[in-house]
């Protein structure tokens, strides 16, 4: 619902901040622009994905930026998130597993290399990703409750969030730690959902209560998380590729052309005097001309 | 001793002051200024500011007049929230709709961008400049009185509430902030809480027609009537420049053309008009090098072709749309193959990347920075230089709008690289320099004690810049500061004034073109002169 609104609205005036990471060449580091060439408009605009790839990476999965800016908080910030990814990464395991039962190829050790390296690696990741994020959202809990500059800004919402994921990886960590060592219960889970309720043979009464609940918080997270200040992680892809390095210039002809002119014929209902807006008149008339009041 | 900590929701709880900037606070400046240290704001009269709105700090910027009846505090509530729901509207706000529902959406309250705050830092860490403390005060109005179920969640993500004081402090908070966009580069989610300050300065200037009168009576108003913000008709313009002509003549012993309204020149070149008055020697060393530099160019005596500024980018969008048409329409007049900005920071930044999507069709004229082009004349060998002639300390000031917000970054150091043997960085600088203090309106603004404010507080950070750029170099050597920027000269000017650094450590400042001029070979006389 977020990423579709976002798409829905109304292209807006540059706003851009450098450094923009898709510069092409040394510009992407200093901070420059096209703007630094001699008629640029005459020039091919040059962009870099490579540039652009090689910093979003290490933001996203390591959190630079934070390490760069704020690294006291980087230290539990860090582990928080990477939790979340590598539980992500879990997910993707548990589904790709399900899928490869589904087509009669079981997920368990000697069951051949890429079935092994399956049973194996999702281990890794889900007992790395629900412990980090445990002690990870611990600390932030624990930072927002003492650190007065956080605290004066927290509200019950802001503890709520940290509380609810707390639990998430809590439970599913004691649901690893006492009954689903190998994380087939969850993918049995999965299972089950790829076939309308079907159950894998090997698993047929085996629910736990811990597992029940980690799926039951789990998926509760997944809804919940959009709705929340913390859709951040999927949200930052607009607010760096709509605002902070939408650099696209307005050339004759173009599609930025096409909506700038679109916005000019909106009619504002701005109140104060000096705007001269009364619902009729688009933008593009009060832009070209003057304020009513006049000395 | 530290003050309270005061939290979002106190905005609105009626008190003299929300706080108050105490000397011990600042941070101190190094010898041989330690003086100052003691130095705090001449406390405002009562009998001045018992009509208006004075109750954040220890300054005031706006002077809003308080509502004399229960009525009237109503008519601005409600005009308030109106204004507050305009800002969320496609058809009122589609100029900043998307970066404003990004910033408002997904803070994390982390206070990354706290530490990257000029103004926070040099106050004593005053929690009202905080950049997140005004955000948060507009989330949370915003959520309680605007979005659905506004109490019920108020209680949850963070409660506030609306009357006269939370508002009139709100408006005078947007005046405390440079919108240098510090923050939002240091933000590990991108947002930008400058921004936000700009949506709520727009808020109230659109909406209820509240904004200091420097930037908008004197200034965008004057501008589209007079011709200026500094109150030049172009009769008076005109004169000033001949003046700069012969003055330029005397000093260099380089007999200048100035050309006025030449059609079909290549460049039409944006002067703000402010450098006409101030530092008349920017103009003529414009001209001397684009004479020199065999540049096709000219001036625009019309109404607004000879003043670049465009304080509508500071406040109001639709101020700043219709100089920019302006300024537009004159050179498509002309028919000028480009716009050259001059060495103004925010003309930079509203005339070529904001009000790019304001203009066009045939309003559409390429715009290009003046330091883009300086530096294509210096490069190309047109013009002989004597670097000599440069050889003191200097150093530059980044404007925020030409490189942050613009990306403007190696051409004025390119140029200073070969003119001045000894240009040194200050630390830091490009992209993540700091404000002058001066910025978003700031410099022109001298109400009430606010110049004071801004020479105490939001400029210091840039002071202790210049003095560590200048550290190691005697005192009795002059020592210049090149900021290719009329506002950050102003500031620059006031702060080198206010702490007589020009006759304790021997420091001048000035612009880019005149270093330009000062290192060419075979003028007569130096063009910047240490004296004074």
């Amino acid at each position: 619902m977020r990423i579709y609104k976002q798409n829905k609205l109304p292209l807006h005036l540059r706003w851009e901040l450098y450094p923009v990471k898709h510069e092409a060449g040394k510009k992407a580091e200093y901070g420059g622009s096209y703007m630094e060439e001699l008629n640029w408009w005459e020039k091919e605009k040059k962009s870099s994905l490579y540039n652009e790839i090689r910093y979003m990476v290490p933001e996203i999965l390591f959190l630079r930026g934070l390490k760069k800016e704020n690294p006291r908080l980087w230290y539990i910030s860090f582990p928080f998130h990477f939790g979340f990814y590598l539980g992500i990464g879990t997910l993707v395991l548990l589904v790709l597993g399900a899928f490869s039962m589904i087509l009669g190829f079981p997920i368990a050790p000697g069951q051949g290399v890429l079935s092994s390296l399956s049973y194996y690696l999702t281990i890794l990741l889900g007992f790395l990703g629900l412990t980090l994020g445990t002690v990870g959202t611990a600390a932030l809990f624990r930072r927002r409750l003492k650190d007065p500059e956080l605290r004066n800004y927290s509200s019950f919402s802001d503890y709520w969030n940290l509380a609810f994921i707390f639990a998430f990886f809590l439970v599913g960590l004691l649901a690893w730690l006492f009954h689903d060592h190998a994380f087939d219960g969850a993918r049995a889970y999965i299972y089950s959902l790829l076939t309308f309720g079907g159950t894998p043979a090997e698993m047929a009464g085996n629910r736990t209560f811990l597992g029940t609940l980690s799926i039951i918080l789990g998926s509760l997270l997944i809804a919940y998380i959009p709705l929340t200040h913390m859709s951040h992680m999927f949200m930052k892809y607009f607010i760096y590729h709509s605002v902070k390095w939408e650099d696209t210039p307005n050339l004759k002809g173009s599609r930025i052309e096409a909506a700038v002119l679109e916005n000019l014929g909106l009619k504002p209902t701005w109140a104060s005097p000096h705007i001269g807006a009364d619902g009729h008149k688009t933008w593009a008339e009060i832009a070209s001309s003057g304020p009513k009041e006049k000395k | 001793m530290k003050a309270t900590l005061i939290r979002p929701q106190d905005i609105s709880k009626p008190s003299k002051r929300l706080a108050q900037i105490r000397a011990e606070d600042l941070p101190p400046l190094p010898p041989p200024y330690e003086d100052f240290n003691t130095k705090t704001l001449t406390e405002l009269k009562e009998e001045k500011i018992a009509n208006v709105e004075a109750s954040l700090d220890d300054t005031v910027a706006i002077g809003i007049p308080k509502p004399r009846t229960r009525e009237e505090e109503e008519k601005y509530l409600k005009a308030f929230l109106s204004g507050l729901r305009k800002l969320f509207e496609k058809e009122n706000n589609w100029t900043f709709l998307q970066p404003l529902l990004l910033s408002m959406d997904h803070c994390a309250k982390c206070q990354t961008c706290s530490e990257a705050c000029p103004v926070f830092e040099m106050s004593g860490r005053q929690e009202i400049y905080r950049p997140n403390f005004r955000s948060e005060v507009l989330r949370r109005i915003y959520r309680k009185y605007i979005k659905p179920f506004g109490r019920i969640s108020a209680k949850l993500a963070g409660d506030i509430d609306l009357n006269w004081t939370t508002i009139a402090r709100l408006a005078e908070l947007a005046y405390r902030c440079t919108l240098c966009r510090r923050c939002a580069s240091v933000c590990p989610i991108g947002v930008d809480n400058a921004l936000i300050t700009h949506e709520i300065r727009k808020l109230f200037s659109q909406e209820l027609g509240i904004a200091p009168k420097e930037i908008h009576d004197k200034g965008t108003l004057q501008h589209l009537r007079v011709g200026s913000t500094t109150g030049m008709n172009p009769m008076a313009v005109k004169d000033s420049v001949d003046f700069i002509k012969e003055e330029m003549e005397e000093i260099t012993g380089y007999k200048v053309e100035i050309p006025w309204d030449k059609e079909e020149a290549e460049v039409l070149l944006l002067h703000n008009a402010g450098e006409v008055l101030a530092w008349p020697e920017n103009v003529g060393a414009f001209a001397i090098v684009f004479q020199a530099a065999g540049i096709s160019w000219t001036l625009s005596s019309e109404e607004l072709g000879y003043d670049v500024v465009n304080y509508g980018l500071w406040y109001d969008d639709v101020q700043m749309a219709r100089v920019a048409v302006k300024h537009a329409e004159i050179a498509r007049k002309l028919k000028v193959k480009k716009i050259i900005i001059g060495e103004c920071g925010h003309a930079h930044k509203a005339l070529t990347v904001v009000a790019d999507r304001v203009l066009t069709g045939d309003l559409n004229i390429p715009r290009e920075s003046a330091l883009v082009l300086l530096d294509e004349i210096v490069e190309s060998g047109k013009l002989k230089f004597d670097p000599s002639r440069n050889d003191f300390p200097v150093t530059l000031h980044d404007p925020c709008n030409v490189v942050r917000a613009m990306g403007i970054v190696e051409p004025q150091r390119r140029i200073l690289r070969r003119i001045a043997p000894k240009f040194r960085e200050m630390t830091p600088h490009g992209v993540d320099n700091y404000c002058c203090g001066g910025g978003s309106g700031f410099a022109i603004m001298s109400g009430y004690n606010f110049a004071e404010w801004r020479t105490l507080v939001s400029s210091r950070k840039k002071f202790l810049q210049i003095l560590g750029a200048f550290k190691d170099e005697p005192l009795d050597v002059p020592k210049y500061v090149c900021a290719p920027c009329s506002n950050c000269k102003g500031s620059i000017r006031d702060i080198l004034e206010y702490y007589q650094a020009r006759e304790r450590s021997h420091i001048y400042y000035g612009g880019l073109v005149e270093l330009i001029v000062n290192a060419m070979a075979g003028m007569k006389k130096p063009l910047i002169k240490f004296e004074g």
